[in-house]
C-alpha cells in the first residue's frame, strides 16, 4: 500500500457508465439478456478497479456495478421477501422498497462470485460489502414477523452466513453497511444485537458504514457497535459529530468522509485536506481513513473519479505534513 | 364519521411514470415550465381523482408539487432556502432541511395556486395543508437571523398564518398542519402552543396532525389546541392515546390504516380501533384517516388501504352518535 498511515478507501457505489446504465435498462425490459448484462458488469467492474488503481486509492471497492439498491439486491435474493412497488426516496428519486412477506432465509451465497472475480483483478485488498441487518429491516415493510427485534435478528443470520463465506473466500475487510441505524435511536440496541450475530466469528477487519442522519443521538452507544471500524459521512455535516468525541473520545477506527456526495461539483483538495487535519484532532492517523461521505452511485463516472482524485490528493498532502513534522529519530 | 387522507399521496406508480420522466426531461432542458405544469396538473387530478374514487369524504390535493413537507415554504418564503439533505424522522425518505438566512416573510400566497386548481378538480370537499411551525423551525439546518428556536419558531408561525390568510380567502374551510415535531420533540409543546395560537389568529378551521410517533405523552396538551381537529394514529405503534379522547372537545381524526407498512389492515381489526374510540367520543367528533401521507407506500397499496379506510367506517356503520 502507498502508506501506512491515512489508509484511503470509499463507501462502496461508484457511479455506473453510460454502456451499463443502458444496458441495465435494456435488460430491465427484456431487450438484453443476463448473460450479455453480466458481461458489461464484469467490464465496468475492472474498469472501476484500474480508476481506484490509478487513482491510488488503499482499499478498494467493486463498485456495485451489479447492483441498483442497497436492500433491494439482497432482498431479491432471500427467500421470504418479496420486491414491492415504487416509492420515493427524496426529490424524483423512487426505488422498490421490499416486503419481508415470510420467514427469511438464504438460499445460497449472494455476492461471493462478484467479490472472487474483483479480489481476482487486483493486488490491493477489496472490501466485501454487505447490508446490514437493521438496515435491511428498517428499508423494508415488515409483514411477516411480531417484532422489529424479530425480524432483525433473522436477517442477522442471512447476513452472518453471507459475511462468514466472503472471510472464506478471502475478504480481510469486510463493510456491513447500516445507514439506518439511528433511524430509530431507541432502537440501536436491536441493531448491536443484531450485528453481533454477523461478526461473531469473523477475523476479518469489520467496517460500518453509517449516514445520513442524528449520529449525535445514538452517541457513544453506537461504539458498542460490534464491528473494528464507523464509516462516518462528515464534511455533508461541516465536521460537527467530531465535536461529540470531546466527551465520549471515539475508540474505534474511524473512516471520514471529507467530500460531500450530494452536490456536482467537489471540494478543493485544500478543503478536503482540512477535513483529514480535523479528523487527526480525535483518532490518529494509523486509524483515521480519509473517503468520500457516502456511496458515489447517484454521480457520474467522471464526478465519481474526481471525488475520489480529492481524497487522495488531500491524503496525500496530509501525510506529507505528518512526515515532517514528525520527530527524526 | 367522515374519512380523510392526510399528506402527500403516491406522484408515480409502476404503471404510470409520466410525472418522474417529465421531471427528469425538464431537469435537462427538453420540458420547459408550462409543459411540466400541464404534467403537474395531470397528475394532481389523477391523484384526487382516485381518492374520490375510493369515496373518501375528505379529500386533498395529494401534495403532487411538493418535494418534501418543508418544500413549499423554503422556496417561497424570503429569507430561507432550501439547504442540505437529511433522512426525515425515522423514514427512508430524505428532505433538504430549510437554511435561514434573514428575517422569514411570506405573502401568503405559496400554496394559492395549487389550491384553486384543486377546488376545481375536486368533486368532494376539499381541504388543504400546511406545514407545521414546530417542525420547520426544528428541522432547520442553519439559522443566520433568529437567536433561538423560540424566535425561530414564532416567525415561521406568523409566516404560516399568513399562509393560512390566503388559503382561507381562496376558499379553505379546512387545513391540516402537519407537525411530526410535536410528537417527536414532545418537551417543546408550549412553545408548539404558541405559534399554534398564532395559526388559529389567521381565522381558518385547522386541523393539527402529529405522526410517526405515539402522542400519549402530549393528550392532555393537545386537547387544549386552538384547532377544530387532532389527528391521533391509533395504528402504527403501541399507544393507549385511544382511552384518553374523553378529554378531546375537537373532533379526533384517528389514525385507522396505516401508511407505512404495506399490510393491509382487516375490518375487524380497524373496526376494532373505531369502537374503542367511540366509547369515549361521540360519532359526530370522530373522523377516519391514514396514520400519515400514502406516499410512503407504492401505488397500489395506496389505493388498497384507501379502500381499507372506507371500508371500515362502513363496517362500524350501525353505530350511533
Amino acid at each position: 500500500m502507498s502508506g501506512e498511515v491515512l489508509l484511503t478507501t470509499t463507501v462502496g457505489s461508484f457511479g455506473k457508465p453510460d454502456y451499463l446504465q443502458k444496458a441495465r435498462n435494456a435488460n430491465a425490459r427484456g431487450k438484453l439478456g443476463d448473460a450479455e448484462l453480466v458481461e458489461l458488469e464484469r467490464k465496468a467492474t475492472e474498469e472501476w478497479i484500474r480508476r481506484q488503481e490509478r487513482l491510488d486509492l488503499d482499499i478498494l471497492v467493486d463498485g456495485e456495478m451489479y447492483r441498483g439498491d442497497m436492500v433491494a439486491y439482497f432482498a431479491e435474493r432471500i427467500d421470504g421477501f418479496k420486491i414491492g412497488g415504487l416509492v420515493r426516496s427524496y426529490g424524483n428519486r423512487y426505488y422498490h422498497k421490499p416486503i419481508i412477506a415470510s420467514k427469511v432465509r438464504r438460499p445460497k451465497p449472494m455476492t461471493i462470485d462478484w467479490f472472487r472475480f474483483t479480489q481476482g483483478l487486483t493486488d490491493r485488498p477489496v472490501k466485501g460489502m454487505l447490508t446490514g441487518p437493521y438496515t435491511m429491516l428498517d428499508w423494508s415493510y415488515n409483514e411477516a414477523y411480531r417484532t422489529r427485534r424479530d425480524a432483525a435478528l433473522a436477517l442477522a443470520e442471512v447476513v452472518r452466513q453471507e459475511a462468514e463465506d466472503l472471510q472464506a473466500a478471502g475478504a480481510q475487510y469486510i463493510q456491513i453497511d447500516e445507514p439506518a441505524i439511528h433511524a430509530r435511536p431507541e432502537e440501536i440496541d436491536i441493531a448491536i444485537e443484531a450485528m453481533g450475530v454477523v461478526t461473531q466469528n469473523l477475523d476479518a477487519k469489520t467496517v460500518s458504514h453509517i449516514c445520513y442522519g442524528d449520529f449525535a443521538a445514538i452517541y457513544p452507544r453506537v461504539l458498542d457497535l460490534p464491528v473494528d471500524q464507523l464509516d462516518l459521512a462528515m464534511a455533508n455535516y461541516d465536521y460537527r459529530w467530531l465535536e461529540l468525541f470531546d466527551k465520549d473520545p471515539f475508540t474505534k477506527e474511524l473512516a471520514i468522509g471529507i467530500v460531500d456526495v450530494h452536490s456536482h461539483e467537489t471540494e478543493s483538495v485544500a478543503t478536503a485536506a482540512e477535513g483529514i487535519r480535523k479528523g487527526l484532532r480525535y483518532v490518529s492517523a494509523e486509524r483515521l481513513l480519509p473517503h468520500p461521505d457516502c456511496g458515489l452511485k447517484t454521480r457520474s463516472v467522471e464526478e465519481s473519479e474526481e471525488k475520489c482524485r480529492v481524497v487522495v490528493e488531500a491524503t496525500k498532502i496530509v501525510r506529507k505534513e505528518l512526515t515532517r513534522h514528525a520527530t527524526p529519530a | 364519521m367522515k374519512t380523510t387522507v392526510i399528506g402527500a399521496y403516491p406522484k408515480n406508480s409502476d404503471e404510470d411514470q409520466e410525472l418522474r420522466r417529465a421531471l427528469h426531461r425538464a431537469d435537462r432542458g427538453e420540458l420547459d415550465d408550462a409543459g411540466l405544469a400541464k404534467v403537474f396538473d395531470d397528475t394532481t387530478r389523477r391523484a384526487i381523482a382516485e381518492i374520490e374514487t375510493a369515496s373518501v369524504d375528505v379529500v386533498n390535493d395529494g401534495q403532487v408539487r411538493w418535494d418534501d413537507l418543508l418544500a413549499p415554504f423554503a422556496r417561497a418564503w424570503r429569507g430561507a432556502e432550501r439547504g442540505p439533505l437529511e433522512r426525515f424522522y425515522d423514514n427512508n425518505t430524505y428532505f433538504r432541511q430549510p437554511v435561514i438566512t434573514d428575517a422569514i416573510q411570506s405573502d401568503g400566497q405559496t400554496l394559492v395556486k395549487d389550491f384553486a386548481f384543486a377546488r376545481q378538480a375536486a368533486r368532494a370537499e376539499l381541504k388543504a395543508a400546511i406545514c407545521g411551525p414546530l417542525t420547520f423551525a426544528t428541522l432547520t439546518a442553519e439559522d443566520r437571523h433568529y437567536r433561538s428556536l423560540e424566535d425561530r419558531t414564532l416567525a415561521v408561525a406568523d409566516a404560516l398564518a399568513a399562509e393560512i390568510r390566503g388559503l382561507g380567502r381562496a376558499g379553505a374551510k379546512l387545513i391540516d398542519v402537519e407537525e411530526p415535531a410535536l410528537v417527536a420533540r414532545p418537551e417543546l409543546i408550549g412553545l408548539a402552543r404558541a405559534a399554534f395560537d398564532r395559526l388559529a389568529q389567521a381565522g381558518v378551521a385547522l386541523a393539527v396532525h402529529p405522526y410517526f410517533f405515539p402522542a400519549d405523552k402530549i393528550l392532555d396538551q393537545l386537547a387544549a389546541f386552538p384547532v377544530e381537529q387532532v389527528g391521533i394514529d391509533a395504528r402504527s405503534r403501541d399507544t393507549q392515546a385511544l382511552e384518553g379522547l374523553r378529554a378531546f372537545k375537537q373532533t379526533v381524526v384517528i389514525g385507522i390504516i396505516d401508511a407505512r407498512n404495506t399490510r393491509v389492515e382487516s375490518e375487524r381489526e380497524s373496526v376494532g380501533l373505531i369502537e374503542s374510540a367511540l366509547r369515549n367520543l361521540p360519532a359526530d367528533r370522530l373522523w377516519l384517516s391514514t396514520t400519515t401521507g400514502l406516499e410512503y407506500l407504492p401505488h397500489d397499496i395506496a389505493v388498497q388501504k384507501l379502500k381499507a379506510l372506507v371500508a371500515a367506517k362502513h363496517a362500524t356503520g350501525g353505530v350511533k352518535a
